[in-house]
C-alpha cells in the first residue's frame, strides 16, 4: 500500500507540493486544500497518509509565510493567539476522532468542507471590512496596518469573537481530520462575519495553521501515519511553492484572491465527493 | 505602550520559525537525498526523522516563546491563554504517546 521511494516519484511530490505550496502561500490555505486530493485521487494514496503528508506541509508553510510576514502587522498576533486555543483544542479532537472515522467518510467530509467554504466565500465578494481613517480606534482585538492597494493605513476592529472562537475550534478539528491548514473555514468566516479584512485574515490564518497543525501531526507521526520520505519530498515542493506565491501575493488584488480561492474550493469539492477512494 | 513589546515578540517569534523551517528543510533535503542516492539507508532515515521532529517542534517554541514573553511583560491574560495552548499541545503529544505502546 505504501509506495517505495524512488526518483521519479519523489520528483511527482516535490512538483505537487510547489503547486500547492504556490496557491496556499497565495491564499492562506497552508496548501492541503490541493494537495490532499492530488495525493488521494491521482496517487492513490490512503486518506490517512495524505492527510498526515499534507499536515508536515501545513507547519512548513506556516513557519516560512509567517517569519517573512512577521514585523508588518499584517498578522494580528493577540487575535492568533485568542483563536488557537479553540484550534488546538480542535485538533487535538480531530487528531483523536481521525482513528474512529473511515477513509470514505473522511474523503465525504472533505468534498463537503469544501463546497461549503466556496459558496459562502462567492457571495461576499463585494466586501471591504477596513477602516479609512487611520485614527480610529481598533479596539482590543482589531488591528492596523499598511494596505498596498489603496496605498493607506487601514484599521478595522474584530466583531463576534466568541463565533470566531466556534469556527477556530471546528476549523482545527477539521485540520486534524482532513489535513487542510483549517483557513479555508477561517479565513472567510473572519473576512464576512468578523470584520477582519481578507489580507489580515489569511496572514492572521497562516500565522494559527502551523501550531494547530501540530496538534494533529504529533498524533499522525505516534501512529506512523507520516511517512518520512514522502513527508520530505512533499515539504520542500511547498516551501519552494510558498516562495513563490508570496512573491505573487503581493501583486495581487483582493477581488482576484477571492474569486481565485472559490474556484479552487468548488472544483476540488465535487472532485472528492464524485470519486470516492 | 503595548507596540513596543508585541513588535519584540514579533521579532522572535519570526526568528524562532525562520530557523526552525530553515533546519528542518537541510535535514529533510540532506536526508532525502542519501535515501535516494546514498549507500547510508540508517542515517538517511535517521536524517529525515531529525527534520520532521524539528519541523513538528518549531510552532510548540513558538508558543513557549510567547508564555515566557508575556510573562515577562505580565501581561496574565495572553500568558495564560498561550500556556493553555502548550498543555493543549502536550495533550497531543500523551495521546500520542499512548497509541504507540
Amino acid at each position: 500500500m505504501i509506495p517505495e521511494i524512488s526518483p521519479l516519484l519523489t520528483l511527482v511530490l516535490v512538483l505537487a507540493g510547489t503547486a500547492a505550496g504556490m496557491v496556499g502561500a497565495l491564499l492562506g490555505l497552508g496548501g492541503g486544500v490541493f494537495l490532499v486530493p492530488f495525493l488521494v485521487l491521482v496517487l492513490h494514496l490512503p486518506m490517512r497518509l495524505a492527510v498526515g503528508i499534507s499536515l508536515t506541509t501545513v507547519i512548513a508553510t506556516s513557519s516560512v509565510v509567517t517569519s517573512n510576514r512577521m514585523g508588518r502587522s499584517l498578522v494580528n498576533l493577540r487575535l492568533g493567539m485568542v483563536l488557537e486555543v479553540a484550534t488546538t483544542a480542535g485538533g487535538l479532537t480531530g487528531g483523536i476522532a481521525a482513528a474512529m472515522l473511515s477513509a470514505g467518510t473522511l474523503q465525504r467530509l472533505f468534498g463537503i468542507m469544501a463546497v461549503a467554504s466556496s459558496l459562502a466565500m462567492l457571495t461576499r465578494l463585494e466586501r471591504r471590512n477596513v477602516i479609512l481613517d487611520p485614527g480610529a480606534d481598533p479596539g482590543r482585538l482589531g488591528g492596523r496596518y499598511d494596505e498596498a492597494e489603496s496605498g493607506a493605513v487601514v484599521s478595522y476592529r474584530v466583531r463576534r469573537v466568541p463565533l470566531a472562537m466556534a469556527v477556530s475550534f471546528v476549523a482545527g478539528s477539521v485540520s486534524s481530520l482532513l489535513g487542510v491548514g483549517g483557513g479555508i473555514l477561517k479565513v472567510p468566516a473572519l473576512n464576512a462575519w468578523c470584520g477582519v479584512p481578507l489580507r489580515a485574515a489569511a496572514a492572521t490564518s497562516a500565522f494559527m495553521i502551523g501550531v494547530t497543525a501540530t496538534a494533529g501531526a504529533v498524533i499522525y507521526y505516534g501512529r506512523g501515519e507520516i511517512i518520512p520520505w514522502m513527508a520530505a519530498s512533499t515539504v520542500l515542493g511547498v516551501l519552494a511553492g510558498s516562495r513563490a506565491g508570496i512573491v505573487m501575493g503581493a501583486r495581487a488584488t483582493a477581488k482576484w484572491l477571492k474569486l481565485l480561492l472559490a474556484a479552487i474550493l468548488l472544483g476540488v469539492g465535487v472532485l472528492m465527493l464524485a470519486r470516492l477512494q | 505602550m503595548t507596540q513596543p513589546v508585541t513588535d519584540r515578540l514579533e521579532r522572535w517569534l519570526g526568528k524562532i520559525l525562520g530557523w526552525g523551517a530553515l533546519t528542518s528543510t537541510g535535514l529533510l533535503a540532506s536526508g532525502l537525498l542519501l535515501q535516494l542516492f546514498g549507500v547510508t539507508p540508517g542515517v538517511a532515515s535517521a536524517l529525515t526523522h531529525a527534520g520532521l521532529v524539528i519541523l513538528i517542534a518549531t510552532p510548540v517554541a513558538r508558543v513557549v516563546a510567547s508564555v515566557v514573553e508575556y510573562t515577562l511583560v505580565r501581561d496574565w491574560l495572553f500568558m495564560t491563554l498561550t500556556t493553555v495552548v502548550l498543555i493543549i499541545l502536550l495533550g497531543s503529544l500523551a495521546v500520542s504517546l499512548n497509541l504507540r505502546l
